[in-house]
């Protein structure tokens, strides 16, 4: 059986033009468990409870070259594990896993050079320095030549819109303007991939904004491909056309958000706000009503329908404003959770 | 091919003339700490005066001249050779996870944190010489050097064997954070051990016997009393080759431990994560 999925795992790397190829990962921890209080402590001393984690449970996906890719899921679902095993911080408990030909584990030079992890959490700045200093420490770490370490600061901090900031300590920048140096930091080398372990965490809304518009732009220029994780929405709504929904450490979906929208939620959302009150019961005869409170009302339709059903509301109702909308992709996503669950 | 071997050579200056900058930027903390390690020794020397200005006092060959010398040079040698990364690498790096930023990056993460170190070390260690050749000056005839160039070469490595044997025992200190969660508890206890056995209170020499052979068998002595011994001219050139034959003896022991200990302290960081 191992030999027939190692074969098919070859046959799949020849037939891609996928550089992230993962095949049934698997990571399981040990965790130790100790019971409350002073006796619970003495108790651990001689005697240790464990259990085994599952935090990745066969996990199968490839991601092409260029491809920016969401990956999904709640706290805990196993995102930062998988990506972890990626960036060759975790070994795998089983399955295999392939990042532009090598095995992440073995930390090669030549694949280090050629990835970036970026953790929304982690930092790598100086404080007390301009972030300038740390580029050049990179610059030096990664081995790369004078001209194009300037042309790529030059570019990265164009992208961000970050030049006035390069040369201030970076204990004087705002939490935004940090997370713009952290990422020229961590992109310095230009990375191939690039794993973001959420990018805009405790960002505001302007600046995770200006982050995703870096992000593509990035991706577009470098031709990189990138995986992301974000519990932002809009993160993933403008960046990944693709997104694998991750939970209890299982892939739910791995296709086009499109497709996820259309399968999971095949209805729209049509959101009116009326100039008059109207009887709740006849608002339920244009579809099923979603929220109502005067004047605002929030109707779910069938896709196909929607146009037709605001052209009656538009007649038939006392209207002053009215929208037709995709439907929340949290509540999608939600709405996947716990279907599978159940 | 020997240009490319300079470049990557001035890769490694560069990377320690970057990391000094953040030691400029926190000079006052380094100053400060400066004074505590210059606290010990000066206490000490107030103590030896006093012992010397009885009329019988006598210890085997040290004078009081040989003993200032000791003291003021003990100044030096624990500002320069007593390395203090393993609460980096324990506590920031371990515990908290930063050595996440540093597995994913092409560079060996015992040579970083060799090159993170040494611009304190070189500080330190430069204020360390400043006290010293001030109090050369205020006090000439109490201070006593070899003039020999030979034995003043051969300290001299000494002295960089010394450094290396801190450093990789001070990682080995640090990497301890993988398998103790006290990892103060046993910092403790390493730093009472060193101060006891390293030439820190007084020349190995005065004490009894038996603590004085404890001390000569174990690594510490190599850090800080022979290294100040022997540029006080004390031994003799075989004397000296010995004592670096022990040093290399020690580093290799040492850079053995840490190998196996890095290999199995990724194998179980990477194994729980972080």
């Amino acid at each position: 059986m191992r030999f027939i999925r190692k074969l098919l795992f070859c046959y799949n790397r020849l037939n891609t033009m996928s550089i992230i190829h993962v095949s049934h990962l698997t990571k399981h921890y040990t965790v130790y468990k100790k019971q409350p209080g002073f006796f619970g402590s003495v108790k651990s001393l001689v005697s240790r409870k464990s259990e085994i984690v599952k935090a990745v449970e066969d996990v199968s996906f490839t991601i092409d070259e260029g491809e920016l890719v969401g990956f999904i899921g709640p706290n805990g679902a196993g995102k930062t594990t998988t990506l972890k095993c990626l960036s060759g911080l975790l070994y795998p408990t089983s399955g295999k896993v392939d990042v532009l030909d090598f095995t992440p584990f073995d930390r090669k030079t030549p694949f280090l050079k050629q990835i970036a992890l970026v953790m929304g959490q982690k930092n790598q700045l100086w404080w007390d320095l301009p972030a300038m200093e740390t580029f050049l420490l990179n610059k030096e770490i990664y081995d790369i030549p004078d001209a194009r370490f300037n042309e790529t600061v030059s570019d990265l901090a164009t992208l961000l819109d970050a030049k006035d900031t390069l040369h201030v300590p970076v204990r004087k920048l705002s939490l935004g303007q940090r997370m713009k140096m952290e990422l020229i930091a961590s992109l310095i080398h230009t990375p191939k991939v690039m794993f973001l372990d959420e990018p805009t965490i405790g960002l505001d809304v302007v600046m995770q904004k200006k982050i995703r518009e870096f992000l593509k732009g990035y991706n577009e220029k470098y031709k990189a491909t990138i995986l992301l994780t974000s519990h932002y929405m809009g993160d993933v709504e403008e960046l990944c056309k693709r997104v694998i929904i991750i939970n209890f450490g299982k892939i739910l979906y791995d296709g086009l958000l499109s497709d996820l929208i259309k399968k999971h939620a095949p209805y729209k959302l049509i959101s009116v706000v009326l100039r008059e009150y109207v009887d709740p019961k006849k608002l339920e005869s244009f579809g099923t009503v979603h929220t109502f409170t005067f004047p605002e009302w929030v109707i779910k339709v069938k896709q196909k329908d929607s146009n037709d059903i605001a052209a009656r509301i538009l007649k038939q109702l006392p209207v002053q404003d009215i929208n037709i909308e995709d439907p929340d992709i949290e509540e999608v996503i939600r709405d996947v959770f716990t279907k599978k669950r159940s | 091919m020997s240009s490319r071997k300079n470049v990557h050579n001035m890769r490694y200056v560069r990377m320690f003339l970057l990391q000094f900058q953040e030691i400029m930027v926190q000079r006052a903390r380094s100053f400060v700490w400066f004074l505590l390690s210059l606290l010990n020794p000066l206490l000490l020397l107030i103590f030896w005066s006093g012992v010397y200005q009885q009329k019988h006092a006598f210890l085997s060959d040290w004078s009081i001249a040989t003993v200032t010398s000791y003291y003021l040079l003990l100044i030096i040698a624990s500002s320069l050779l007593i390395v203090h990364i393993e609460e980096t690498v324990a506590i920031i790096d371990i515990r908290e996870g930063g050595l996440v930023k540093h597995l994913t990056r092409p560079f060996s993460y015992f040579w970083l944190m060799f090159i993170n170190e040494l611009p304190w070390r070189v500080f330190q260690g430069a204020l360390g010489i400043f006290v010293f050749l001030l109090f050369s000056l205020l006090f000439k005839s109490f201070v006593q050097l070899s003039h020999d160039p030979a034995t003043l070469i051969v300290s001299f490595l000494i002295i960089i064997l010394a450094y290396m044997i801190s450093f990789i025992f001070k990682m080995i200190l640090g990497l301890s954070a993988f398998w103790f969660t006290d990892f103060w508890g046993l910092q403790q206890l390493v730093e009472v051990v060193i101060l006891s056995f390293a030439g820190f209170l007084m020349p190995l020499e005065f004490y009894p016997k038996l603590i004085e052979q404890i001390a000569y068998a174990l690594p510490f002595s190599y850090i800080i009393y022979y290294p100040i011994i022997a540029i006080q001219g004390k031994l003799l050139l075989p004397q000296l080759f010995q004592v670096m034959g022990i040093q290399l003896m020690w580093i290799i022991v040492f850079a053995v431990i840490y190998k196996y200990l890095w290999r199995k302290g990724i194998e179980k960081f990477v194994g729980v994560g972080q």
